[in-house]
Formats: structure tokens, C-alpha cells, sequence
């Protein structure tokens, strides 16, 4: 891709993935679901996940699958919160970028 | 490379991070290589590129956080950081820079506004406080210093030409005894003709204590050669040092 995720975009793109699980999600899916959308080398994602977490943005807990403890990952109140924010200033900004685009008629 | 191989040198490579964020990042990649399956396990490792790069991501992000930390222990408000992290409402308003800084990766996009001030301004701080309390020192402690200092100074000069007069009195006394040997071989040639044993005698006499002398003359000025350069540099070394460390300092 030509243009460069930031760390903004980044940490937005996560949150919505892990938001869309109620239950919490995994590791794997994140990282799988998140390159669905965007090229991402898959080393990346995890400072992203312990930052999200430090940050009270995502939550973790361990839960028993395949005989084994998988850690998942829920998105905290706070999480949302910054979620919202994100996506209002990303409307905003996409929106001025495409009326740009589309000379002068700004959506 | 296999997942162990991959798995062993990543905690390895991880040895420098706290305890618990090492243990974080080994259960989230083993968690990966679980959920990955076996068969997507050579896959996985390649995607990952090596045990290195996925450290050396961990750290980065480690770094930037810790960065952020002192910030805000030398007095920055705490808030701050989650009101950079969060696009701000008034920007929607006015224009939004924070999507053009965000090209330029995690690092950048953390350090900005008034954190760097504070952090400029420390080093500048701290060296006026210093200053102050060097002169507050010397205030307060010149009436007890310097008589003190003076002391510890004649004290040092008196023993040091105690020590050059008991070498130099080393010599002389071998010197003269030397002398005396020599004077006494003089008398005892003359007393041959009168009494030729107290001449005899004085002559031998006269020819040991000469013998003696210029031994002993020789062996204390060769002391002094080895012993007054050491004495000298001792004390050269003992003046230099406040000095030294003062430099250093």
C-alpha cells in the first residue's frame, strides 16, 4: 500500500476489530482480521495489543480452549470511548480527503 | 527454524525486559503459534521474520513507553498522554493535523508538545542548583576549611623535609665516619714513630671506621636516589588528586 498506517490508525483499527467480538477475541483473529483490512507485518501487532492494554483501552483474560489457556482480549469502556473518538475524526478527515479528491464537493 | 527454536531465542533475546512483559509477549506468541496450528507453523515463523525483529519491536514500543514515563515524573500533567493518544474534539474544527503525523510511525507521533520542553529544560535546572550549593559551601564552610586546609598543608611540608633531613642525615653521618677513619689512619702514621703499636692499632682502626664509612656513604646516597624521586612523586600525586577529581566532577 502506498500510504502508511500510524500509530493513531493503528491502535483505531485494532480497537474495532477486538470491539466487534462481545465475547472477547484472540491473538490469531486480531492479527488475522486486522491484515484483512490493511498490510501489516504480523510482529507489529502485538506491541500494539500490550499498549491498547496498558492503556486501559483493551482488557485480557485467559480462558480454557483445546485443553489449553488462550488469552483474550475485550474492549474496556474506555476502549469504546476512544473507539468513538476515532471514528468521528476519521469521517471527518476521510471525508475532506475524498471531497478533495472529487473536486471541491465535499460530502 | 522451528517453533522452540523460535520461541527459545526469543526469550532470550528478551532477557533485558521486565520479568512480566516478557512473560506477556512469550504467552501472546506461543498463544500464536497454538492458534496458528502446526501446519501454519513454518508459515507463521516466516511472516514473523525472526525471533530478533519481533524483540526488537517489543522493545521500541517498551522504550517509548518508559520515555513517556519520565515525562510525566518531572512534573508533566498525567493526563497527557491520553489526550495526545485521543483525537481531541476541537481539532475536528479547526483542522486536523494529527493524521499528517502519523505517517511517520509510533515514535514520532509520542513525542511532542510540551514534553520536550520540560525535558530541555532539567539539565539547565539542575546545573544552577548546583552552582548554588557549591557557593553555599564554600560560604558557609570557608571559617572551618581553610584553617584546616593550612594545617593539613604545614603538617605535610613538615613531614616531608623531616623525611629529605633524616636521609640527608643518613649520608653525612657515614660521610663523617669516613672523615674520622681517615683522620685517624693520618694520626696513627705519625704516632709509628714514638709507639709503634698505638700507631699500628690507630692505623687499623683508622683504615675500618674508613672502610665503613665510604660503604655507608655510598649505600645512603644511593637510598636517597631511590627514595627522595619516590617521596616526590607521592607527594605530587597527593596534591594532584583534589584537583583530579575536581576536573572530573
Amino acid at each position: 500500500m502506498v500510504f502508511n498506517t500510524g500509530a493513531a490508525l493503528l491502535d483505531a483499527i485494532v480497537l474495532a476489530v477486538v470491539s466487534r467480538e462481545k465475547e472477547g477475541t484472540y491473538g490469531y483473529k486480531i492479527t488475522q482480521d486486522v491484515r484483512k483490512a490493511i498490510e501489516v507485518s504480523e510482529s507489529t501487532l502485538y506491541p500494539v495489543l500490550r499498549r491498547l492494554q496498558k492503556d486501559d483501552c483493551l482488557e485480557v483474560y485467559d480462558r480454557q480452549f483445546d485443553g489449553r489457556n488462550r488469552r483474550y482480549y475485550k474492549v474496556t469502556e474506555k476502549g469504546t470511548t476512544q473507539l468513538k473518538l476515532y471514528e468521528t475524526e476519521w469521517k471527518n478527515y476521510s471525508s475532506r480527503i475524498n471531497g478533495l479528491f472529487e473536486g471541491g464537493e465535499s460530502a | 527454524m522451528n517453533r522452540i527454536e523460535f520461541m527459545t531465542e526469543l526469550a532470550a533475546l528478551l532477557q533485558e525486559v521486565p520479568e512480566e512483559e516478557r512473560r506477556d509477549a512469550m504467552q501472546f506468541y506461543n498463544d500464536y503459534f497454538d492458534d496458528a496450528g502446526e501446519d501454519k507453523e513454518s508459515e507463521v515463523i516466516l511472516e514473523l521474520e525472526s525471533p530478533a525483529k519481533v524483540a526488537e519491536r517489543i522493545k521500541a514500543d517498551l522504550l517509548g513507553q518508559q520515555t513517556e514515563k519520565e515525562y510525566t515524573e518531572t512534573g508533566c500533567q498525567d493526563g497527557s498522554r491520553d489526550e495526545k493518544h485521543m483525537p481531541a474534539r476541537k481539532e475536528t474544527d479547526t483542522g486536523d493535523y494529527r493524521y499528517q503525523s502519523s505517517g511517520n510511525g509510533y515514535q514520532e507521533y509520542r513525542y511532542d508538545g510540551e514534553a520536550q520542553n520540560t525535558d530541555k529544560q532539567k539539565p539547565w535546572s539542575s546545573n544552577i542548583l548546583k552552582v548554588i550549593l557549591i557557593i553555599a559551601i564554600i560560604l558557609v564552610g570557608a571559617p572551618i576549611i581553610i584553617p584546616c586546609a593550612l594545617a593539613i598543608v604545614l603538617v605535610a611540608a613538615a613531614c616531608i623535609i623531616s623525611l629529605f633531613a633524616f636521609f640527608l642525615a643518613i649520608v653525612v653521618g657515614f660521610a663523617a665516619v669516613a672523615i674520622v677513619g681517615v683522620v685517624l689512619v693520618c694520626a696513627g702514621l705519625m704516632a709509628l714513630i714514638p709507639e709503634i703499636a698505638v700507631g699500628l692499632a690507630l692505623i687499623g682502626t683508622g683504615l675500618i671506621l674508613g672502610v665503613i664509612g665510604a660503604i655507608g656513604t655510598v649505600a645512603g646516597v644511593k637510598l636517597c636516589i631511590v627514595i627522595i624521586p619516590g617521596i616526590c612523586r607521592g607527594v605530587v600525586w597527593i596534591f594532584s588528586r583534589p584537583f583530579h577529581r575536581k576536573a572530573v566532577a
